[in-house]
């Protein structure tokens, strides 16, 4: 895709007969100038006005609140009595004294990295199994969203029945399966251990959300045109093939938002450990926005959240940065604007 | 024309965005005022409210159900002072001091309860946002020895009152009578020790073949351990306004500890987390998977509803050497500083908590374990039929002592942060009290000197 | 080289058998996936039929015995059901178009055009997304506050409306269409905003379905911020409704399912209704068309 040419003289011609001159051939004369003056200028700054009534928005909704909590992050807020200038004061404690920040960051990066590759794969897997012409395959779509809409609450219900030390089901077959191969097997009591009680909630996680990114990759999956699979197939290619040298690369920029989403997602998990567990046993599965939470509404640290909020901001920009550095790597644009 | 065209359709949007925006205001409302100070104010005037027409805003949470038991109430109040209208401040339970917050902090006086429920209301006094019921009280002989001993205290700040609980976590131990009569266990008796209650739970306990617990003797949350530790004799901290230093690690705090632990380390009690997975304790009883549960009053209503569920309470037991001790805390009104007409929300309040008016109404309705002794005592608790032994709520109530809850401003987060997360790991199973106490008081002291305490 | 199994002229045969079985097994599979993923809401739907007491028994009863359609009906009529329904459906209604329209725009600025600080911006968009919502939450109600929108449509629709994710999400739709329909249109005299809304939009169907459906799904379960833009009854929201079920001391579950089980079924509506979007959309003339 040669865009260099189709930019440079597409650019500056508004497609009228003078399209197919060239410029050292036929000098401009002056109205021709100027509408090309005008031209460029409103290319230059058409930009802004397709912007405009999203970034206006996006300003006084967004951006203001978040740069209002990075200010407060340097403050100490009940909400209700004036704030107190601290300077740095608490992202010091944050560091370096506060052995519940510690804990509970480095749940929030098991978490993250337990079911953000977990989850990437599974909606791929699912995503390309569902795009099919199989039969029912509208019914198979909606029945792998149900995750999605059924109340969290109901679900986590459901899971911690199935995760019961005594009686869950998960238990019963690993019992099952233990005495049926005559090997010990003695499951933990998953949601009343320190060890056990994140991988039972990452599983309801992972359960929870991916038919949500499923959906996001079946619509990137249908903007594939089906000429590449039938030309790779006249060449012979078989399914890995296809798969390797087609799907990957025209999914990539699907991926890489699923990808950059999902991490955004996992590091600012909340509800699904929160209902089913609420943070415990112990604060084993207590994450950073669940501390966020605590700190701003149960404990009136209004400040103090605000500046776990930067530091875990800080976090995921670090990651998102790393992901939008390396990606001319592995993303494959059509436009081909990077 | 296409220039022009998307010109015009940008234009469009953005005149629509700023007419949006910029549509009629609500009604007028006074600008944001300064968070109120808390200064305890002289003497208030008797200003008689009579013919005024006044309305109240009134803050609570609770489920639709609470909430339709508070517009009666509302209702009888109106009934006698036909000058006051109504309306209602109401939010979930879980997310109701979120919603109080922002609307405090917002300082919008048409948006800030004039009474509201409230707890703790000791950090809320000290931040300001709390109107001082001392003055008031003193003014009209509010009559405060009707309350349960200590109960007041979880309501005081710097001494005064601000404000006045409605009810009492009053415990007793509630028991399933049918499992007990298949067990062959005589049913307890307010004279229990906890000997007799280990040798009761051994029998009620049933453990089937794969060494899975079927039935447990007993379900208790494991917030709860202060019951334990107080019977003890044991504390969590040296005093509860002005600590200095963690006091679990005394010998008596030790022992109740290590008696819960017991209980659910024998398999006698079934695990906390386990138990909110299940249902709760509400739930494992009604449906025999617990034979005894010790909860306050809160269960009593629900049960008796259950027409299968033959039950009846005792009291706690306490050990043999040691003192009965109950929570004394309870949810409080309390005026907000903020409130618009606070000689009106005054007239409500006192209505609210006084026999013959709120606390009676709540009462009857089976709702509470009423603060005000007086109707504690009263045909409104004590008539009602089930269960037979509600003295044993009565028993509780007279033991209530300090000890379970401190009253300065950062005990919830003392308690939230490091407190009960370690006491949690008891509670798994995970540590024994040996183990876990040491730390758990080292963190608890470096807290108290990172702010500021003793002061 | 694929092995000639039946020399009768039925390869054909022999391969439309390994077909069918390899669908089998993908069904099979499947289905399986799929009774793990409706386990959960059809506790959700048995339990909302079952009396409060019947609601934990062990084993758990899937059926309920009596079925207790009544729930349905005392959980409309405890509250003002019908007005929360009626205030979450403007909200995710509203919502959902507004960001549609602003985001796509948006979204075409950043993959089709240029400008300046054109990158800068988008990563400011990006970063906007890393700060968690109870943190800037606080901010945003004294921005409503000073504007007087508390308790109004205008707070629990304007400030969800302009979102990083939905911006996000087109923009990488959009650079995965191919430039050569952009550039013949613009030979063609065509301007940016009739490429925008003739060639970008209809070939955008399935990524502005899906944008559609997960924006009216959060808007839908919004709670936090209806929770505290909003005083009056009158105002509140679905999730906020169905909260109070969950009380200080004891949980509805009954009512709480039946409510929820309502809650859910317009954005079952709208997911099944969406599907028809997610059908190939891409015709490419010069490369070959289907």
């Amino acid at each position: 895709m040669n865009d260099e040419w189709h930019h440079s003289s597409f650019a500056l011609f508004s497609g009228d007969s003078m399209s197919t001159r060239s410029l050292s051939e036929h000098p401009l004369s002056q109205a021709e100038q100027r509408r090309l003056r005008w031209y460029r200028m409103q290319r230059a700054y058409e930009g802004y006005f397709f912007l405009a009534p999203n970034i206006s928005g996006f300003l006084l909704f967004t951006a203001f609140p978040v740069i209002a909590s990075f200010a407060l992050s340097f403050f100490r807020w009940d909400l209700l009595t004036p704030p107190v200038y601290a300077g740095t004061a608490q992202f010091k404690e944050l560091l370096f004294n506060d052995p519940q920040f510690r804990r509970v960051a480095l749940n929030t990066f098991y978490f993250t990295f337990g079911t953000v590759p977990a989850r990437v794969a599974l909606s791929l897997l699912l995503a390309m199994a569902l795009n099919q012409a199989l039969r029912g395959i509208t019914i198979y779509r909606v029945v792998y969203f149900m995750p999605v809409v059924t109340s969290l609450v109901a679900a986590a219900l459901v899971f911690q029945w199935i995760f019961n030390g005594n009686f869950g089901i998960l238990n019963s077959f690993l019992w099952g399966v233990g005495s049926l191969l005559h090997i010990p097997i003695h499951p933990p009591d998953w949601l009343n251990s320190t060890k056990w009680a994140m991988p039972a909630v990452m599983v309801l996680n992972l359960w929870k959300n991916v038919g949500f990114t499923m959906t996001i990759y079946l619509a990137g999956l249908q903007a594939i045109p089906q000429e590449l699979y039938e030309a790779a197939e006249v060449d012979g290619a078989g399914g890995w093939a296809k798969f390797r040298h087609i799907t990957l690369p025209m999914i990539s920029p699907t991926t890489f938002f699923v990808i950059i989403m999902s991490l955004i997602w996992a590091f600012q998990v909340f509800e699904e450990p929160y209902i089913m567990t609420k943070g415990g046993p112990a604060f084993a599965t207590t994450t950073l926005v669940h501390y966020i939470y605590l700190n701003a509404f149960r404990w009136s640290r209004m400040g103090k959240a605000a500046a776990i909020a930067w530091l875990l901001f800080a976090i995921i920009f670090v990651f998102t940065w790393l992901q939008v550095r390396y990606q001319r790597r592995w993303v494959h644009y059509e436009a081909d604007q990077e | 024309m296409n220039r022009g065209f998307w010109f015009a359709v940008t234009l469009v949007l953005a005149a629509t965005m700023v007419l949006v925006s910029c549509g009629p205001a609500a009604e007028p409302t006074a600008a944001p005022t300064e968070p109120p100070a808390a200064q305890p104010t002289a003497e208030p005037e008797v200003v008689e409210p009579e013919d005024a027409e006044i309305t109240l805003l009134w803050g609570f949470w609770g489920s639709p159900e609470e909430k339709a038991s508070h517009e009666r109430v509302a209702e009888a109040f109106m009934a006698e002072h036909p000058n006051f209208q109504f309306e209602y401040m109401f939010a979930p339970w879980d997310d109701y001091f979120t919603k109080l917050q922002t609307v405090w902090a917002g300082g919008d006086p048409t948006a800030i309860p004039d009474v509201l429920f409230l707890w703790p209301t000791p950090s809320y006094a000290a931040r300001g946002v709390l109107e001082n019921l001392q003055p008031y009280i003193e003014r009209d002989n509010y009559n405060l020895d009707d309350y349960w001993p200590y109960l007041l205290d979880s309501a005081r700040y710097e001494g005064d009152v601000y404000g006045l609980p409605r009810d009492i976590e009053a415990h007793a131990l509630y028991y399933n009578k049918k499992l007990f009569d298949e067990a062959g266990v005589a049913y307890p008796t307010d004279e229990w020790t906890w000997d007799d209650l280990l040798v009761a739970a051994e029998k009620l306990t049933k453990v089937d073949a794969n060494g899975r617990v079927s039935q447990y003797a007993l379900g208790m949350e494991g917030g709860k351990w202060p019951i334990w530790v107080g019977q003890a004799g044991g504390m969590v901290l040296d005093d509860l306004s002005n600590p200095s230093k963690c006091t679990l690690d005394t010998p008596e705090a030790i022992k109740g500890l290590q008696f819960f632990y017991d209980l659910m380390d024998k398999g006698y009690a079934i695990r906390s987390a386990t138990m909110s997975q299940q249902g709760g304790d509400q739930a494992v009883f009604e449906t025999g998977q617990v034979a005894m549960i010790i909860q306050n009053s809160s269960r009593v209503a629900s049960f008796n509803a259950n027409a299968d569920l033959d039950y009846d309470v005792a009291a706690v037991p306490i050990p043999v050497g040691g003192q009965r001790w109950d929570m004394n805390g309870g949810a409080a009104w309390v005026m907000s500083a903020g409130a618009d007409n606070k000689e009106a929300a005054w007239q409500f309040l006192k209505w609210l908590q006084s026999p013959g008016g709120g606390e009676s109404m709540y009462t009857k309705n089976g709702e509470i374990f009423p603060a005000l002794r007086s109707v504690a005592n009263s045909e409104d608790f004590m008539g009602v039929e089930k269960p037979a032994n509600r003295q044993a709520f009565v028993i509780g109530a007279e033991a209530a002592k300090p000890g379970g809850f401190a009253y300065f401003p950062e005990w919830d987060e003392l308690s939230g942060s490091i407190i009960s997360p370690q006491l949690d790991r008891l509670w798994a199973g995970e540590a024994t009290p040996e183990e876990v106490v040491p730390g758990l008081c080292e963190a608890v002291d470096a807290f108290l000197a990172d702010n500021g305490y003793p002061k | 080289m694929k092995p000639i199994r039946n020399s009768h002229g039925a390869g054909s045969g022999y391969r439309q058998r390994r077909k069918r079985i390899k669908r089998l097994g993908l069904h099979l599979v499947l289905i399986t996936g799929s009774v793990v993923m409706l386990v959960p809401f059809a506790w959700m739907l048995s339990t909302s039929l079952k009396e409060p007491g019947d609601v934990f028994i062990y084993p758990p009863q899937w059926i309920p015995q009596p079925v207790r359609w009544e729930n349905y009906t005392e959980t409309v009529t405890v509250m003002p059901f019908g007005r929360f329904y009626l205030n979450s459906a403007i909200q995710a209604i509203s919502v959902t178009a507004l960001q549609l329209l602003t985001a796509s725009l948006a979204a075409f600025a950043f993959a089709r055009l240029r400008f300046r600080g054109r990158d800068a911006l988008f990563l400011l968009y990006l970063a906007t997304m890393m700060i968690p919502f109870p943190v800037t939450m606080i901010p945003n109600f004294v921005i409503m506050r000073y504007l007087n929108w508390i308790d109004t449509f205008r707070a629990l629709i304007l400030p969800p409306a302009f979102s990083a994710f939905s911006t996000f999400l087109l923009r990488q739709y959009f650079m995965s269409i191919p430039t050569e329909m952009d550039d013949a249109a613009r030979v063609d005299g065509a301007s940016s905003f009739r490429i925008w809304w003739q060639i970008i939009l209809p070939l955008s169907g399935p990524a502005l379905a899906t944008l559609a459906i997960f924006t009216f799904l959060g808007q839908w379960n919004s709670f936090l911020w209806p929770l505290i833009v909003t005083n009056s009854e009158k105002m509140r929201t679905l999730p906020v409704g169905l909260a109070t079920f969950q009380s200080q001391f004891s949980v509805q579950w009954h009512l709480l399912m039946a409510g929820s089980v309502i809650a859910v079924l317009p954005i079952l509506v709208i997911y099944i209704a969406g599907q028809r979007w997610f059908v190939r959309g891409i015709t490419l003339t010069g490369m070959g068309g289907r």
